[in-house]
């Protein structure tokens, strides 16, 4: 008996080992499950003009077939504000949203969305693109998106009519604070508030912080259903989620391609490739970073076949396309869980909460949910992330650059002006080279390639009018293009100038060795003024590496 | 336990910035509230309209309009106190949405104003007659933009972009575009007031619910109604010049004498946005319908259909601000023209505007007669 005690106990206590302290795979899941229910609805019906169980298809299919193809333990897929509200935009010409037109329509966008995300796929440079947004970039966007959540929500959190317009300027965001403060529904304002005390002021505590949206949903609903009892639903006109019973496990659905949608389909092309593109690049952007919060690597390549498969499927299942979400991943990170199967779990539990607790879920009032969005934006801005950005003055204009393009334009122009400034910012470095010049030698540190050749074109001419023997030391360059290449091979050919290349091992331990910088400048100055007086007794790679230099520079 | 005590601490700010938040938002309310109880001061327009069609609290409501002109007394649900302040304060807001007229504009005129850009746009300058117009004898007149006709096709298609708009949503894109504004909330009481009395004109009118009727939209003017001259914006100027620039200014910027305004801007920052129905190149006929309707005040239908034409192509061509759907770049470029063109041209042109606008505060007194 007591032996069988004792081995449960070892049991029990391994089964606790494996899981995090405090956590539980269910709780995280269920917490999750219930973060991306109201995203669900509120992105399907509000932006994207479809009826809320595509989203909530996004919610269940596509989180559990980005789950099973992608490895990335930080990833979750589903519903995404920027690109339903894109759908919604695209579609708008088009057709009468909640029309079955309008619906057939959706899925084949949907559908085109992932053909051209596997393209994408095939085509390994294209991907390789999407790796050229920095970190700023990503960062801006996040704390852009956050905002952007919270000034989304206000209206629902007031219980107020949400304006059905696409495009959502911040001067909305004050009018509608406005609009909450003047008109809205104080029962609403109440449960949002309570909502959200209740799971601003668990998350201080860090044994609760995983259960504290649960219990702020809990709290909301509870209020609301007092105040139901007290007052009646029909005096208190709060919002609920509402009547999901039409769910079932699939529905099965057909994109529209017959004759007469034809020239519409053709139409929506182009807005099929900013969708495409809308999704990848938050996919890759946001799975780096998350990626790289949780210490892990993995393939973006993966993540595009796992974004691009599940768009193709997903048509077929009457839901939104998916893609990765910054808020839900943000809440994924911050429950400090990374396995994929507790993300299948969620989109699981979804289905079995949709299936058999709809009538439940149906109570859930919107405010409280509202509360809860607004919370995960105000989690998305965070001091610490953002503060090393400001401190570099590139970094910073590229941070707030993409920060407030997600405010006044859209998330596809934060993407393209952020990336712009960046790239733009990096080969303006290595267009100025640091050229200096030491009694005869020329110094060139930085890159040697058509942007910076001017630059160095200037010094070195002024140079050659007052130097006979001009020595050119391109020891501290890093990259060298064909244009360079020839450069370098004309000005050896007018007979004037020498070269010093010692980009070898040998010399860059010898660097190391000299703690003085100054001294190994002094040094190597002298040597380059006369190459081969003073050596060092080196190893064979270093001689093997010297050959290969000198090979090299027999090119010129 | 510092660490307590700071987290105690975080925990105490947040509910006092909630509950702060929370206050703000009663007191809000209880503003509200008593603007809704307080007693209307009618314009002086309003005070008219509404006492010819005998708007007063009770049982059942019979319209003195319609016994005068059919000689039946149709009797309907009555209105109660609330319904009528309701009615007067969206009689109020059409008939001088910037509460020119009011001692205290934002309260009286329920924040119309914040949603309206510039100081020169009301309602009632499209929708004129606050919103019925009608001529010496009482007739209703087709195509004058009645908010009661309005009112009975309720929510509606648009025949633009074949959505369906409800009528609220309808007063929300007059504020965007025509105001160049903002949009209000649907729940509003800036757009609720505006329904109410829309649906108390259409009671006093005795018109029908889903019906249409002629007085809806403007009668507008398409190509095909003119003899095909083709539009000319030059034409249009030089009528401009001779028939509208004496009220409405140089480069349309509109007239205002003391602070008072004598007329509207049709152009510049004071003026309807890019994406308005009024602007030609979006819809070429409704502006021309509206010329040839209502200009110039005095004269009404004297110009011929290829006139108003002309005329409206040529304002259009005016710099005035960009919609808000049409991004940065373009407002950008539209405020730029808006702050460099009039001046430049005052600068190459000889202002005929400077002798005409004495001339034109006495002119102009018909159009805002109601408003004095």
């Amino acid at each position: 008996m007591k032996a069988l005690a004792l081995a449960l106990k070892s049991r029990a206590l391994l089964w606790q080992q494996q899981l995090p302290a405090g956590n539980s795979h269910l709780l995280v899941g269920l917490t999750l499950a219930l973060v991306t229910l109201p995203q669900a609805v509120a992105f399907s019906v509000t932006l994207a003009g479809v009826p809320p169980h595509f989203g909530i298809y996004a919610a269940i299919w596509g989180v559990l077939f980005c789950a099973m193809l992608n490895p990335s333990p930080v990833f979750h897929g589903g519903p995404n504000t920027a690109m339903s509200a894109a759908i919604g935009v695209i579609l708008l010409p088009t057709a009468a949203p909640f029309g079955a037109e309008y619906m057939g329509l959706a899925l084949t966008l949907g559908l085109m969305c992932g053909l051209i995300q596997l393209l994408f796929w095939l085509i390994r440079p294209l991907g390789r693109m999407l790796d050229l947004i920095s970190e700023p970039v990503i960062n801006g966007m996040i704390c852009g998106i956050g905002l952007f959540l919270i000034f989304r929500s206000l209206t629902t959190f007031g219980g107020l009519p949400v304006n059905t317009e696409v495009e959502w300027p911040l001067w909305i965001a004050w009018h509608s604070f406005l609009a909450i403060l003047e008109v809205g529904n104080l029962y609403a304002i109440q449960i949002g508030l309570i909502t959200l005390a209740t799971c601003a002021v668990l998350q201080q505590f860090e044994r609760l912080r995983n259960w504290a949206i649960l219990i702020g949903i809990a709290a909301g609903t509870l209020y609301s259903q007092y105040l139901s009892a007290r007052l009646g639903l029909q005096n208190t006109l709060i919002e609920q989620i509402g009547n999901l019973s039409a769910i079932r496990l699939v529905s099965p659905s057909v994109p529209a391609f017959t004759q007469d949608a034809l020239p519409d389909i053709v139409a929506i092309v182009p807005g099929a490739v900013t969708l495409a593109l809308l999704g990848l690049f938050q996919t890759v952007a946001a799975m780096r970073r998350m990626s790289r919060k949780a210490g892990i690597f993995t393939d973006s390549r993966k993540a595009i076949f796992a974004d691009a498969a599940s768009n193709c499927l997903l048509p077929f299942l009457s839901s939104l396309p998916t893609c990765a979400s910054f808020n839900r991943m943000w809440l994924v990170h911050r429950l400090g869980i990374h396995s994929r199967i507790t993300i299948a779990a969620s989109a699981v539990l979804l289905l079995l909460l949709v299936l058999f607790f709809a009538n439940a879920i149906a109570l859930i009032p919107m405010p409280a949910m509202a509360a809860v969005i607004m919370l995960l934006g105000a989690n998305m801005l965070n001091w610490e992330d953002i503060k090393p950005h400001l401190k570099n003055r590139r970094e910073a204009v590229v941070f707030l650059a993409s920060f407030l393009s997600v405010l006044f334009l859209d998330l596809f122009s934060a993407v393209l002006v952020g990336s712009f400034l960046a790239i733009a910012y990096s080969k303006w470095e290595q267009v100025n080279p640091n050229v200096s010049l030491r009694g005869n030698v020329l110094k060139i540190r930085g890159n040697i390639y058509y942007g910076s050749l001017p630059a160095i074109e200037a010094i070195y001419h002024d140079a050659i009018e007052r130097i006979d023997d001009l020595i050119i030391d391109f020891s501290e360059c890093f990259y060298i293009d064909r244009e360079g290449v020839r450069w370098l091979a004309a000005a050896k050919a007018a007979h004037k100038v020498g070269f010093v290349d010692r980009r070898s091992g040998h010399d860059r331990r010898f660097e190391q060795a000299a703690p003085d910088r100054r001294a190994g400048e002094e040094r190597r100055t002298v040597s380059a003024t006369a190459p081969q007086d003073r050596r060092l007794p080196e190893d064979r790679r270093a001689v093997r590496r010297r050959e290969r230099d000198r090979r090299r520079r027999s090119e010129f | 336990m510092p660490q307590l005590a700071g987290r105690l601490a975080k925990i105490a700010l947040l509910l006092l910035a909630l509950g702060s938040l929370y206050a703000v938002a009663l007191h809000k309310h209880a503003q509200r509230e008593e603007i809704r109880k307080a007693a209307v001061a009618l314009t002086p327009g309003c005070t008219e309209k509404l006492g010819r069609y005998g708007l007063a609290p009770g049982k059942k409501y019979a319209s003195s309009y319609v016994m005068e002109r059919t000689g039946a007394r149709v009797e309907l649900r009555g209105y109660s106190e609330e319904d009528v302040r309701a009615i007067e304060r969206g009689c109020n807001i059409i008939d001088d949405s910037q509460g020119a007229l009011a001692t205290d504009p934002w309260r009286e005129r329920w924040n119309a104003k914040r949603f309206i850009r510039g100081n020169h746009v009301s309602c009632d300058h499209c929708h004129r007659g606050i919103g019925d117009l009608q001529d010496a004898s009482g007739n209703r007149l087709p195509g004058s933009n009645s908010l009661a006709a309005s009112w009975t096709m309720g929510d509606m298609y648009d025949r633009f972009t074949g959505l369906l708009l409800p009528y609220e949503m309808r007063q929300m894109q007059c504020y965007i575009n025509s105001s160049n504004g903002y949009k209000p909330n649907v729940a509003d009481d800036v757009i609720r007031d505006v329904t109410a009395y829309s649906r108390f004109l259409s009671a006093a009118l005795d018109l029908k619910i889903a019906n249409h009727y002629e007085e809806q939209g403007i009668d507008e003017i398409p190509a095909s109604a003119t003899l095909k001259q083709g539009d000319d914006y030059i034409r249009g100027e030089v009528l401009y010049n001779e028939k509208c620039q004496g009220c409405h200014g140089l480069q349309g910027i509109g007239l205002e004498v003391n602070g008072k305004l004598v007329a509207p801007a049709v152009a510049g920052p004071n003026s309807w946005n890019l994406q308005s129905r009024n602007n030609f190149y979006f819809v070429s006929t409704i502006l021309a319908g509206f010329i040839c309707r209502n200009m110039p005040p005095g004269q009404e239908s004297t110009l011929q259909h290829q006139d108003c034409r002309d005329i409206a192509f040529y304002i259009s061509n005016l710099p005035r601000p960009a919609g808000d759907r049409q991004g940065p770049v373009v407002a950008l470029q539209q405020q730029l023209l808006m702050r460099v063109l009039p001046p430049l041209l005052r600068l190459t042109e000889s202002s005929p505007s400077k002798s005409a606008a004495p001339a034109a505060e006495t002119r102009a007194q018909p159009v805002l007669g109601h408003a004095e």
